[in-house]
């Protein structure tokens, strides 16, 4: 009786598994794979959430249309919770589940480690966010942004503080990753001998209580605190920042322009100045892209606007190569001349876009307004 | 800025001192580390800000914040302490005879069911504390004490005060110390080891709700694995005073936010969290039962 039932349930279990088998056999035929990767859970999930969106909505216009290669396009959503163990680990992932494309990471220090899964695999991969000069300084092939770099960043940064604010002593702290590291170093190095660092140090990511490190920089008396990292540690430093009484000008970069830093660190986050690309809502090419993700997801996060570009791009260039084959899908992106809600852009032999405009940003009554722009020279 | 750096770690301590009561009250009785209670901690955290933002919505907290801070407080403790009694029903009281260890899995289990049970419960983004406690600050020299640190500091103080008094003063009290002398001999005398078992777990829960309640004011940010790091730091205080003594866990609490506070500004911020478990690893090795040493019951 005994045997007799487990050789029944083998039978059911194995009827099953030939199933599911057949199924996703028959799937692969019928649809192509974009995979879109960020930190959709956890402390950063706002930002990977943002990323989802905006690839979401692009993939739906393109269903909509028809998807490409006659087929429909199937949105692959991973969770790298800005690890980068996690990340090369979900990048094998969606190799090994056929995506043609990969919009992602959004964490340089997942994006990093990711590409070289996806070059090794010969799958593009376009990140909206990531921003670290060494993603695309590896010469990898398969490697794209559709943002700027650190290096312009942390330029446009040091210009200010030193020729626009005019002033002589910083501190900078950073979050000691590679996207947050990176940032400071950056803005470090292009301050030069102008403007001397009187205070700088690491925090953990993911630490809350940052008055230690506040207290030690208020004893050096700089006039301007910098930091390198993502808004929930931003957001925290700001705010205890000002109930220690340090009521100098912060500054920060693309990492944390977001409203939940508005959030976090309440009150506290007025004046503050944020280095991002220009408003997309001053670009008349993002009208529409802009209304149609209110009306699906509410209010666009900073970089909702560039995981939908990043999509189109992607698509586009499938469809321009009427193949799902990476290679040729990677020299197509290379040789694109592509106009979408970000305007017009095209991209140089290291996979950088070869215009992306940093200016500073300032919080105003809980809101982030355009403040100053850089002169074209000196971009 | 030394006395800055103070008044930080002693707030920082304070909290880790309430949550550090836990540990050793409950290690006192039982012999068993509650891995479980810093999931406690961030219960309370979360209890506190759906009650609080409720108050909020209704329009109380505008017309009197002290008044909706104490319902906050009330129902997180309230609910804490419900579930420090579950906790101790399903988890710890099957496995009273069992060996040594498997409360202690039973209990890691624990803090990872809660853990995950409230993430998808309430969302694994961080949670944002409505800031309604006024930011002023009182100011002395180039010092600053927040109200916020003030209100943290004062109200640990009564409440270990009041553990303090509840220890040597009631009845109930009286059967727990005699409890954690020797288990056999209090029942022997006709003291009833499960309530008083009981009473442990949900006068530790209570504490580290309202430990709770005061770090997401404090910081203003919460999130479900808020309890992990901070059970392990407070379990590092109940260690380093001498676990299973009471006086011991709230002065290994005010010592370790005050060493960890100093160590992240004159040592180094990258290294913050560090400091607690090199202060961990140095006193098993050299002072094994804690600065004040472990509570020693005289059995003769």
């Amino acid at each position: 009786m005994r045997k007799r039932y487990t050789v029944f349930s083998l039978l059911i279990g194995f009827s099953i598994l030939s199933i599911l088998t057949l199924n996703s056999c028959a799937k692969k035929e019928t649809t192509i794979r974009i995979g879109v990767v960020g930190p959709m859970t956890g402390d950063q999930s706002k930002m990977g959430l943002d990323v989802k969106n905006g690839t979401e909505l692009a993939v739906k216009e393109w269903n909509q249309k028809g998807g490409v290669l006659g087929k429909k396009i199937e949105l692959l959503v991973e969770d790298d919770q800005h690890d980068p163990k996690q990340a090369v680990a979900v990048a094998n992932k969606l190799v090994n589940a056929g995506a043609a494309g990969i919009i992602g990471h959004f964490n340089s220090s997942a994006s990093i480690p990711a590409s070289a899964v996806y070059n090794k695999s010969k799958v593009p991969m376009i990140t909206p966010a990531s921003t670290n000069p060494q993603l695309t300084e590896q010469g990898f092939e398969y490697v794209f942004r559709v943002c700027g770099r650190d290096d312009q960043q942390g330029l446009v940064a040091a210009i200010f503080v030193s020729d626009v604010l005019k002033l002589k002593k910083v501190a900078v702290i950073h979050d000691k990753t590679t996207y947050g590291q990176g940032l400071a170093d950056e803005f470090k190095k292009a301050l030069g001998d102008k403007v001397a660092v009187v205070y700088y140090s690491g925090v953990i990511q993911g630490d809350k209580d940052f008055r230690s490190v506040l207290t030690a920089i208020k004893g050096k008396k700089p006039e301007l605190l910098y930091f390198g990292g993502i808004y929930p540690e931003g957001g925290l430093l700001i705010k205890q920042a000002r109930e220690l009484g340090i009521n100098i000008p912060f500054m920060s970069g693309d990492g944390v322009i977001d409203r939940k830093f508005i959030e976090i660190a309440g009150p506290a986050s007025e004046g503050s100045y944020l280095t991002f690309s220009p408003d997309p809502a001053n670009i008349p090419s993002a009208k529409g892209f802009l209304n149609s993700y209110k009306s699906s997801y509410g209010e666009a996060g900073p970089y909702s606007i560039y995981a939908y570009d990043a999509a189109n791009i992607m698509l586009q260039a499938i469809a321009d190569t009427q193949s799902a084959d990476g290679e040729k899908i990677s020299k197509t992106i290379h040789n694109m001349k592509h106009s979408g809600a970000l305007g017009a852009l095209q991209w140089d032999v290291k996979g950088d876009v070869l215009r992306s405009p940093y200016i500073v940003w300032v919080t105003k009554n809980g809101k982030f307004e355009e403040y100053w722009k850089p002169s074209e020279a000196s971009q | 800025m030394l006395l800055q750096q103070l008044i930080n770690g002693i707030t920082l301590g304070a909290v880790y001192a309430l949550i550090a009561l836990g540990y050793t009250m409950v290690y006192g009785i039982l012999e068993l580390i509650n891995f479980a209670h810093g999931e406690i901690y961030m219960l309370g955290a979360y209890v506190a800000i759906v009650t609080l933002s409720f108050l909020t919505f209704s329009g109380l907290t505008a017309k009197s914040l002290l008044l909706s801070l104490l319902i906050a407080g009330i129902v997180s403790m309230i609910y804490c302490g419900a579930y420090g009694l579950t906790l101790e029903k399903v988890a710890y009281r099957p496995l009273r005879h069992a060996p040594r260890l498997s409360p202690l899995i039973s209990a890691i289990g624990m803090s990872i069911f809660l853990q995950n049970y409230v993430m998808l419960t309430q969302g694994s983004a961080d949670k944002i504390f409505p800031h309604i406690f006024p930011a002023d600050s009182i100011t002395m020299g180039n010092a600053t004490l927040t109200y916020l640190q003030g209100f943290i500091i004062v109200t640990s103080v009564i409440l270990m005060l009041a553990l303090q008094a509840f220890t040597k003063k009631t009845r109930l009290g009286k059967a727990m110390r005699a409890t954690a002398q020797d288990k056999k001999m209090a029942s022997l005398v006709g003291i009833d080891i499960n309530t008083v078992i009981v009473v442990t777990f949900i006068t530790g829960s209570v504490l580290a709700a309202a430990a709770g309640i005061m770090v997401a004011m404090y910081y203003g940010l919460i999130n479900f694995y808020m309890g992990y790091v901070a059970g392990i730091k407070a379990f590092t205080a109940a260690v380093l005073g001498g676990i299973g003594n009471i006086q011991g866990a709230v002065m290994g609490g005010f010592l370790l936010g005050i060493l960890e506070s100093l160590g992240a500004a004159y040592i180094s911020s990258e290294y913050k969290d560090a400091f607690a478990f090199i202060v961990l690893i140095l006193i098993l090795i050299l002072k094994p039962t804690g600065l004040l040493g472990e509570r020693v019951p005289e059995k003769v």
